[in-house]
């Protein structure tokens, strides 16, 4: 007869392959999970902001520090821009960060226009933002007359 | 190099709680679950030294901070009493047969695939970057915790009454480092599951034969993989919650739990649960007066409830100090009045938390530790801790999200499959309930330690 403590063990360990089996499969083995991907985020549910994270740390060498800076999106997207505004926060620690928008509503230009910097994620601007400093093909940085 | 200097500089917490997990009442456990909980206990008490120093006005320093934490363990030797229950047959949880090595081969593979995902960039929480690291990283360059950074009015998305457990032990590990590696934080999932995987099975052993406590803590592995790569947790909170969590209730349904250095342990780690997240609050709480109520041989109750609590109202009870001092909150924010509920919604919030876990591995996170909890028969009394804390837990997870005004949707479609990851686990321990305890307490070990060093 098979006891419950083997019944135990054994509905334990086959349902533990089953859920290793499903985290196997989150895996982008096709993108070789072993490769260092360029953003912490390029496969994860938010891969929508891995551009502006990436454009964000090529661009901190370029802002020195105690500088003001603004990050915003081209196409104007407050969604976008409110995250834009807390990865600058976390990537370029020692400047001071303005929001473009601020939980998902744009902040009027008396809020961010003092910034001597700006972050521009996506396309160049239609009219230039300042003297450009940096071009990826994640988006602009420019050197702002406040 | 920074990454692998962040990541090693974790283990000095270890160095701060082994004074106290090397008490010879605690050698019942085997050294690997004495050192994870001497890791787990050493961060909680470097954290309170930590907040303690912000309190009084101190910056922090490693080569201050270390040494403190470990003399607070120290200080703690005297009320952890008790002798060393006798071990059972086979100690040593990583022996055994082929049940057994499967098992500990299942949560190796649970713990690669783990950091597969999250080294590939698939797994990593928006939250690391959106407040828990960002925080931590400005407190690490100001030396403490930075009270102007908190105050910003653009700031406030970062949630300043948050607890301190996580962001003091990354900006500990960012002042070792000398700067915070954002790749490097996210792999903490995976190393944390690590060490839950070899810490978890050697507690469950206590009341489960060999290959049993190495099945379970196997399940557990995989199913907090599983969630937790689906719902993005690398580098946020949910792993280091998830550990001290798992670690606490397994000590709490052992029967070594009726010795008060278990007890002490126990309680230094919900202080850690407490300090970690918001949720750790109710989790704690139910956990520590579901083990009074239902421990009948855990007494007296009222020296098993210090050993339990005091460390987490110690340690709480200095943050909101901090916060009261500072100006900043005197208790946690919600969404509008405490009481100010809106039940008509109840059906839909229900509605869309099934919606979220069944979107999360097809929802077998919880359900195949569900089915394995029903297969193993009657519960049994203990069981009723990790059960009723599951209980406990989801009645809070309801009642913040029928607090607010909005539609909660969206909130929940990206929130509920992480938080509700300690059910998962909780119901795998409620599993290793459902068999009467292996070794026999009573018996203890002769030891060659002084009775002064107790």
């Amino acid at each position: 007869m098979i006891s419950r403590e083997s019944v135990r063990v054994a509905a334990s360990l086959a349902g533990g392959a089953v859920l290793v089996a499903f985290a196997a499969a989150s895996v982008p083995w096709s993108a070789n999970p072993l490769r260092r991907p360029r953003t912490p985020f390029d496969r994860s549910a938010a891969s929508s902001v891995a551009s502006g994270f990436a454009l964000l740390r090529d661009a901190a060498p370029l802002i020195p520090d105690g500088a003001v800076l603004v990050a915003w999106t081209e196409p104007r997207d407050p969604v976008q821009e409110t995250y834009f505004h807390r990865f600058a926060l976390a990537l370029l620690p020692g400047r001071e960060v303005l929001p473009a928008a601020y939980y998902g509503a744009a902040m009027p230009p008396e809020v961010w226009n003092r910034a001597g910097y700006g972050v521009v994620v996506g396309r160049r601007p239609a009219r230039p933002a300042g003297r450009l400093l940096l071009e990826t093909a994640d988006g602009s940085l420019w050197r702002r007359e406040p | 190099m920074t990454g692998a200097a962040w990541l090693l500089s974790l283990s000095l917490a270890a160095v701060c709680g082994w004074p106290l997990l090397s008490h010879r009442s605690l050698r019942g456990l085997p050294l690997s679950s004495r050192l994870v909980l001497s890791g787990a206990a050493g961060a909680v008490l470097l954290s309170a030294a930590m907040t303690c120093a912000v309190v009084l006005g101190l910056r922090w320093s490693i080569a201050v901070l270390v040494p403190v934490a470990a003399a607070m363990a120290a200080a703690l030797r005297p009320f952890a009493r008790g002798e060393a229950p006798s071990p059972p047959p086979g100690r040593d949880a990583f022996g055994g047969g082929t049940w057994t090595a499967a098992a500990h081969a299942l949560a190796a593979l649970a713990v690669a695939v783990a950091f597969l995902a999250t080294w590939s960039g698939a797994a990593t929480s928006p939250d690391l970057i959106f407040f828990w690291g960002a925080k931590a990283q400005q407190f690490a360059a100001a030396r403490t915790i930075d009270v102007p950074f908190l105050q910003n009015v653009f700031h406030r998305y970062m949630h300043l009454y948050y607890p301190p457990f996580v962001t003091n032990v990354y900006a500990f590990a960012t002042m070792a480092a000398g700067r915070f590696p954002w790749t490097a934080a996210t792999l903490t999932f995976p190393l944390l599951l690590g060490a839950l995987a070899v810490g978890l099975p050697g507690i469950l052993r206590t009341r489960v034969e060999r290959r049993a406590a190495a099945a379970l803590s196997a399940l557990a592995i995989a199913a907090i993989a599983c969630a937790g790569i689906d719902a993005d947790v690398a580098g946020n909170a949910e792993m280091p919650l998830l550990l001290l969590e798992a670690m606490a209730v397994a000590l709490l349904v052992s029967p070594h739990a009726r010795q008060p250095s278990t007890q002490l342990v126990a309680g230094i780690l919900l202080a850690g649960v407490i300090t970690a997240k918001v949720e750790g609050l109710p989790f704690a709480l139910a956990t520590a007066a579901l083990f009074l109520l239902l421990r009948a041989d855990a007494r007296p109750i009222g020296a098993a409830s210090a050993r339990l609590l005091l460390p987490a109202v110690a340690c709480l009870g200095t943050w909101f100090l901090f916060g009261a001092t500072r100006h900043l909150f005197t208790g946690y924010a919600g969404e509008g009045k405490f009481l100010d509920l809106y039940p008509g919604r109840l059906a839909a919030v229900v509605r869309s938390i099934g919606t979220a876990l069944a979107a999360t591995g097809y929802g077998l996170p919880w359900l195949v530790p569900l089915a394995v909890v029903l297969a193993s028969g009657r519960p049994r009394r203990v069981s009723l801790i990790p059960l009723g804390t599951a209980a406990a837990l989801t009645a809070f997870f309801l009642f913040t999200y029928l607090h607010r005004a909005e539609n909660p949707a969206l909130w929940i479609s990206w929130s509920a499959a992480r938080i509700f990851m300690p059910v998962a686990m909780l119901l795998v321990v409620a599993t290793a309930c459902g068999a009467p305890p292996s070794p026999s307490p009573e018996t203890t070990v002769p030891t060659q330690e002084a009775p002064s060093q107790r």
